[in-house]
């Protein structure tokens, strides 16, 4: 439980951090901090609870960021990724992308063999699928209210 | 309609959009508010055509009448509350049926919302060191994160405010954000591979990632392209800043 509060916290004050850096007004930074705390619990939970993939569970917390955002976004009368990307910042796959990249100097440097290669692609395509679970999961809500011809907001 | 008003209109609906898409909004919203802004003000209707670095607008009146304009648009920090308060207007003045002279005057005194430096500074240190925590860091690679990504975000701004290129504004940043989060590397118990991840987050294009796939997936291939192009230069300037702050330090021996 104390865990999930800490997890909680410091998941919803990355996700504020990152929009004070994108500038989001002051009426929707709240929502940016539970916006990133929802990201996060809902991945660890499907990680976790359910024994779904790390990419599985981006995707849903993604889409779970967009369909909510949906919402934020009528109340408020404000363009939706001023939520969703803050919101997303806490899944971003930031040491696969860097071990990736490392290995990648790394084999240069020292020569090529099995265990960086290995290393290498298993670290670049965690960070790309999970990367393509976030972008795919953050825009499938808002191409399924597409269809409607008329302006979301 | 006279020319002269059509020919007004058309500025001021080519204003906002150049204001929309300078700020960082995705493709969709800066067509619909140039739509939806000019059936407000009386044009029947208005086509845009988007490239990454220039916007093409056309209005038609209700005989025909067609005015065209073109603009350049210069790529600008992202900034949500320009866009938001831009939004404000745009629905304002459709409600209220409001002449064109309330969106020229609102267009005017549209301000940036700042905040103060220093709080942006710790916040984005805090940011940085919250997400390391969240990939499994103790209490020592949470300070050293903080110290590090709190650091290159001043040199961030320092070199915004000297208004250098973007590229070089991430790899001087993240040189120096890896040259002083490397302090980890003389503490054994701190996490080092996720102190030097998380310090750099902070450099993460992520409006270009996202509204590039966002646009693509409307439609918009080409800006979807531009700005995919824009967030990989941004990650590429990134990862040599990294590298090179590496190997002058002589991390793991390269």
């Amino acid at each position: 439980m104390l865990d999930l509060i800490t997890n909680f916290m410091f998941a919803a004050f990355a996700s504020t951090g990152f929009a004070m850096l994108f500038n989001v007004p002051k009426y929707a930074l709240i929502y940016c901090f539970f916006g990133g705390a929802i990201s996060h619990i809902t991945r660890e939970f499907f990680m976790y609870g359910f024994n779904f993939s790390i990419e599985f569970s981006t995707f849903i917390s993604a889409t779970l960021i967009g369909v909510i955002a949906f919402y934020f976004s009528r109340k408020n009368v404000i363009p939706r990724p001023v939520y969703t990307v803050a919101s997303i910042i806490p899944l971003i796959p930031g040491t696969y992308a860097f071990t990736a990249m490392i290995t990648l100097v790394d084999m240069n440097s020292h020569g090529i063999n099995p265990e960086l290669t290995a290393l290498f692609l298993e670290n670049f395509l965690k960070s790309v699928s999970i990367l393509g679970a976030i972008s795919f999961g953050i825009a499938l809500p808002s191409l399924y209210f597409i269809r409607h011809k008329k302006p979301i907001l | 309609m006279t020319y002269e008003r059509q020919t007004k209109i058309t500025r001021v609906i080519i204003k906002a959009a150049v204001l929309m898409l300078e700020h960082g909004a995705e493709s969709i919203l800066v067509e619909q508010t140039a739509q939806r802004l000019g059936k407000a003000l009386g044009v029947r209707s208005v086509e845009v055509s988007l490239i990454p670095s220039a916007i093409v607008l056309s209005t038609l009146d209700e005989n025909r009448q067609s005015v065209t304009t073109t603009r350049r648009v210069h790529h600008k920090a992202i900034n949500m509350s320009m866009v938001c308060d831009l939004q404000k207007i745009v629905i304002d003045t459709e409600k209220n049926s409001y002449d064109i002279e309330f969106v020229k005057k609102g267009l005017k005194e549209l301000k940036p919302n700042y905040y103060n430096r220093w709080l942006i500074v710790l916040m984005v240190g805090f940011a940085c060191a919250s997400f390391a925590v969240l990939q499994g860091a103790n209490l020592i690679s949470f300070l050293i994160t903080f110290i590090a990504s709190s650091f290159g975000m001043f040199i961030r701004q320092e070199l915004s405010k000297r208004n250098f290129v973007q590229i070089i504004i991430f790899g001087v940043t993240a040189f120096s954000v890896t040259s002083i989060s490397s302090i980890s590397y003389l503490f054994p118990s701190a996490n080092t591979n996720i102190v030097l991840a998380s310090s750099v987050i902070l450099l993460v294009p992520g409006f270009a990632f996202v509204n590039s796939f966002l646009d693509a997936l409307k439609g918009y291939l080409s800006m979807g392209w531009g700005r995919w192009l824009e967030g990989t230069l941004l990650t590429v300037a990134t990862s040599i800043g990294i590298i090179l702050a590496m190997t002058v330090l002589n991390i793991k021996g390269w």
